[in-house]
Order: C-alpha cells, then structure tokens, then sequence
C-alpha cells in the first residue's frame, strides 16, 4: 500500500531539491548588491514600513466590483464562444441564454452608471 | 430535465428574478418621491405573483436543470415559510421607526435577492448548488444587517456576519470538495449511490467530510459552536431584519440540511429513511445529539442573563435551533416531519415576539427588559399577545409550541434513544419558562398603571394581531398542519430521475 505513494514521495523530493538547486546556485553565482532598496523585504513595491493605519480609497474596492461585471462575463462567453456552432445548429437556445446572461449584466451596468460609479471627480 | 424544459418549473424563481431587475431599474431611474411606496409595492408584487404561480404549479417531483434542483413537495413547503416570513416583513416595515428615514429601496430588493437563494437551498440536489444558495442568502443577509449606515452596532453586525460567514463557508467548501473527492460526483443521489461501495479506509475522510459541511449548516441554523456570530448580528441589524434572520434563513438552513444529510447521509431501505449512515462504527446521531444539547443549553443558560430584548430572542433563538437539533439524532421521516412543523409554528412565534418588540420600540424606544415595567398596562393588547408568543416559545398548552415541541420529543420517544437528551431538552424548557416569564413579569406584575394606553391602527399592530391567531389555532387543531407537513414528505427520499 504505501508503494502507492512512492511517487508522490518522489515529487515532494524533486520538488523540494529542485528549490534548494537553485537557492545553492543563485547563493553561488548570483551577483551581490547590498543596497537599502535591496536589503529590503519585498512588498510588491510598496514601502514595508509605514504606519498600518492608513484609509484606502473606497474607489479601489468599487473598481473591483465593476470589473467582476466584465470579468464574469469574459470568462463566461469564451467557452460559450467555443462551442457555440456545434449548439446552434441544434437550437438557438444556446443564444437566448446568453443573451439573458448579458441582460442580466446590463442590469448590473446600468445600476453602476446611474448610482455614479463612473464619475471620478 | 434538460435545461429548456426545466424553465416552465423555475418560473417562481424566475418570476423573482424579474422582479428584481425592475426593480433595480426603477431604482435608479424613478428619483421623484414616491420611490420607496412604488418599490414597497413592486417587491410585494413579486411576493404575491410568485406565491401564485407557486399555487398553480402542479408539483411533478421531479429534478430539473440536468439533476441540480428539485421541484418537489418539500421545497414547496419551505418556500411557503419564506415567503410568509417575508411579506410579514414587507408589510411592517413602513412602519418601522428605526428604518424612518432610510432610503429603503435597497432593502426591499435584497430581502427578495435573499428570498431566491432560499428558493434555491430549499430545492437543491446539487452541492454547487447548495454552496451558491448559500452565498446567495449569506451575501444579501450580510447587507441587510449592516443596513443602518449611521449605526455604530448595525455596522458591528455586517461586519462580524461577514467574518464569521466567510469562515464557515470556506470550511464548508472543503468538506463538500472532500465529499466530492471521494464520491466523484456533485449530485447528492450519485453521491449516495457511490458511498454504499467505498473502501473501508475512506470512511475516515467522509467523517470529517461530514464534519466539515456541518460547519457550513451549522453556522445558518445556529448550531452551537457555530452560533457566536449570532447574538451580535441580531442585536445590531435593525429589529425588522433580525425577526427576518431568525426565521427564514433559519429555515432554508434546515430545509438544506436535512435534504443533504438526509439523503447522504442516511440509510434509507425501501425509500424509508431510518437512521445515520453508521460511519467506522460511530452512530453519527450521538454526535448530533452533543450538538443538540449544547445548542439548547448555551442559548438557554446565555439567555437568562440577557436584560436587552433583542439579544435575549436572539440566544433563545439558538435554543430553538437546539431543540430541532434533537431530532436530527434520529434521522428519520418522523423526525424529519416534527422538524418541519416546528419551524412553521416557530415562523408564527418568533416572528410574532420580534413584531412586539419592534412595536414597543416605535412607541417608546425602550429596548431593555427593565424598560417594559408596567407596559402590560399601557398597551394591553398587544402585551396579551406577547404573552400568547412567549407561552407558544415556552412550549405551553394550548399554544402552538407545545404541540411542536411534544412532536419533536415523541421522535426520540419513539425511537426509545437519547434518554439523556430527552430529560434535558425538558430540563432547558424549564430554564427558557424563567426567562420568557422575566419578560411579562415586567410588564404585568411591576410598574404602576399610569391609566394612559396606547392604541394604533398601523398594520404593525394588525400584523401581530394576525400572527397571535396561528399559535393558537395550531395548538388546539393542528391536524391540517401535520398532514400538510407529511405530505410535503411523500417522495423526499425517491431518486430523482437526472
């Protein structure tokens, strides 16, 4: 039984002596510039230390709901895109139901556009 | 069902569907000042079309969308409770002092947003549907309670309701991945089909599978340990929403726990169910029956120290979800069936104390116990009725409650199990008596009579006035609500054809 889970043991191994190779290697070759920037832990660019309590623009979190609107809808129409022909030769249901799904969408648009949500200043 | 034919038996859901999109377009187009009314009226609308085409609808008991939903008596049953629930709330709030002055427009279209994911978790077979139904509701409740902007407390509500709602779903979320893992299959019946023929060493893996999903319930039903988030949320959200809370998505969590425990989990010879599905020997009910008993003493032994209204119906509203629980131990239709009855008996009670609540408040402001002295003499009427909710949450004769409450001990009675759990569940009905009674106490036995009553003709009062009927009418002659509820359980266990 635990023979069954000598490959997964063997990834776990390539796996962790993949990560060590290459922390020995950039350890060994890799050049050395120890500058503040550099020394510095990495926080997407953002200074790591500053005071926690700082407000964040409620626009961030608005443009994030907007996006999933169009979001959604991308990620929903590719795979429709994809099968698309073989459906409508079948039925045009396949149309109607997208049309609904992007109505419904519409919807959501048109409540941000009214409520102001494009309007920056 | 394929998908096409399936829509002629989602037009309720679609109908609110509809609705809501209307509504959004009046909302954002219609600025002149009768918004709120023409709002109020669109989602009472949509309340009243979808009940009738819920009337009309004959119920096939059949699955549609390719086995994800089901079009069945038992859904059709708890659909009735949600929408009852919510066109009470519809018809008081207007008359809601906390919501004076709030634009409610947002309001009314959530609680339909919330009636539809019920809808959903009430049908579902599928277990994404049963994560989205629950999303659905979780999400629109999480807006609700936090919808007194100006209120540090309501806030304090949204806020711990999303934290703790957020957990319990991940967790849950794992659970149905580890179900799915070992099942290979979303839908509850394969599931059910596949669990009689699995290896021995999986079982561990199912029990914690079963585990897991429990979270997910156990947070919507109020199960102690989940319970935490509850007493908070029902005291900040404005009273209408918590009297809402405490009942419906109460229900649709029941609704969906059973189902899904029901079918999963249980052994169901002869499309009988019987029992749990005894997992590495472990009878699950006696965890169930732990569970039940902590749910009803915390909530119990919580709520005598409680001197605020709301946070007092709120533990007993945990104790409540304790005392369904404990049929839950047995797994059976019969328990299945008390459950049922409870929750419609409970949706008159509670919702009925909250209405007085609610009432008091707009009067006098006063949300403390200590505040209602003497109130048995200002507005004599309706504290009779609060009397007739607090006796049937009691679980007194001839009110409602004692007939749901001798049901769901019958169950285990009957199924000669959980001497144990009987004797506390008695134990805690005794300990809610005193604090129930605390309340009446203060408005019968303390304070002077002032000679001044109060009396409105809002449809506030008449709402309770209505309510009162029920709880009593189902004490004295329930026999159309049991048969109802049997009904309603006729092909539950039947394997939907896909």
């Amino acid at each position: 039984m635990i023979s069954d889970y000598l490959a997964v043991i063997f990834v776990f191994i390539l796996a962790a002596g993949f990560a060590g190779l290459l922390l020995v290697l950039t350890h060994l070759v890799g050049p050395r510039i120890k500058d503040k920037i550099k020394l510095s832990p990495y926080e997407s660019g953002v200074d790591p230390v500053a005071p926690t309590h700082t407000r964040l623009n409620i626009r961030y979190f608005i443009v994030a709901l907007v996006f999933i609107v169009f979001d959604i809808e991308i990620v929903f129409l590719y795979p429709w895109a994809v099968v698309f022909r073989d459906f409508i030769a079948q039925s045009p249901f396949i149309l109607y139901e997208m049309l609904f799904f992007l109505v419904v969408l519409l919807f959501g648009y048109v409540y941000v556009w009214r409520k102001g949500v494009f309007e920056w200043e | 069902m394929t998908n096409i034919q399936s829509l002629i038996y989602f037009l309720p859901e679609l109908i609110l569907v509809v609705f809501v999109l209307v509504i959004i377009l009046v909302d954002v187009f219609h600025s002149g000042r009768g918004r709120n009314r023409c709002i109020w009226l669109l989602s009472l609308a949509a309340l009243i079309f979808t009940g009738l085409f819920l009337l009309i609808q004959n119920i096939p008991t059949e699955s549609i969308f390719f086995g994800a939903l089901a079009v069945d008596p038992y859904s059709q049953f708890f659909k009735w409770i949600f929408l009852l629930a919510t066109a009470v709330i519809y018809i008081v709030s207007p008359s809601s002092r906390e919501l004076e002055g709030q634009p409610k427009h947002e309001y009314y279209l959530f609680m339909l947003i919330v009636v539809f994911g019920m809808f959903l978790m009430a049908s579902a077979l599928d277990l994404i549907i049963v994560y989205l139904s629950i999303e659905i509701v979780s999400i629109g409740s999480f807006i609700l309670a936090g919808f007194l902007k100006q209120d540090r407390f309501s806030n304090e509500s949204s806020l711990k309701y999303v934290i703790y709602g957020a957990l319990s779903s991940g967790v849950m979320l794992y659970g149905l991945s580890l179900l799915f893992g070992i099942a290979g299959s979303t839908n509850i019946f394969e599931i059910q089909a596949a669990l009689a023929n699995i290896p021995a060493r999986a079982q561990v893996v199912l029990l914690g599978a079963l585990l897991l999903i429990l979270t997910g319930f156990g947070y919507k039903i109020t199960m102690v340990p989940y319970h935490f988030w509850t007493p908070d949320v029902y005291q900040g959200a404005p009273t209408t929403i918590t009297a809402y809370l405490s009942v419906a998505p109460k229900a649709a969590g029941f609704a969906l726990a059973l189902r899904v425990l029901g079918i999963v989990f249980g052994v169901n010879p002869d499309l009988n169910l019987t029992d749990w599905l005894p997992i590495e020997g472990l009878q699950f009910g006696t965890v169930m029956a732990v569970f039940s008993a902590a749910t009803m003493t915390v909530g119990n032994v919580i709520a005598v120290q409680q001197s605020s209204v709301k946070r007092l119906l709120a533990y007993s509203s945990i104790a409540h979800a304790g005392y369904m629980l404990m049929a839950v131990t047995i797994l059976n239709s019969q328990a299945f069936s008390a459950i049922m009855f409870y929750l419609a008996v409970y949706l008159f009670m509670n919702l009925g104390a909250f209405l007085v609540a609610i009432y008091i408040h707009n009067h006098y402001g006063y949300d403390e116990i200590d505040d209602w002295k003497g109130l048995g003499f200002q507005v004599p009427v309706v504290s009779v009725a609060m009397g007739v909710f607090l006796f049937g949450l009691t679980g007194l004769p001839p009110t409602a409650g004692f007939v749901g409450k001798v049901y769901l001990f019958s169950v285990l009675i009957e199924a000669r199990q959980f001497w144990w759990l009987i004797i506390l569940g008695v134990l805690n009905s005794v300990i809610s008596l005193y604090y129930y009674m605390r309340i009446l106490k203060a408005m019968f036995l303390e304070g002077e009579p002032t000679g001044k009553t109060i009396s409105d003709h809002s449809p506030l009062t008449a709402t309770i006035l209505v309510l009162v009927l029920p709880v009593l009418l189902f004490g004295i002659y329930w026999s159309p609500l049991i048969s109802f509820v049997r009904s309603s359980l006729e092909f539950f266990t039947q394997g939907f054809q896909p």
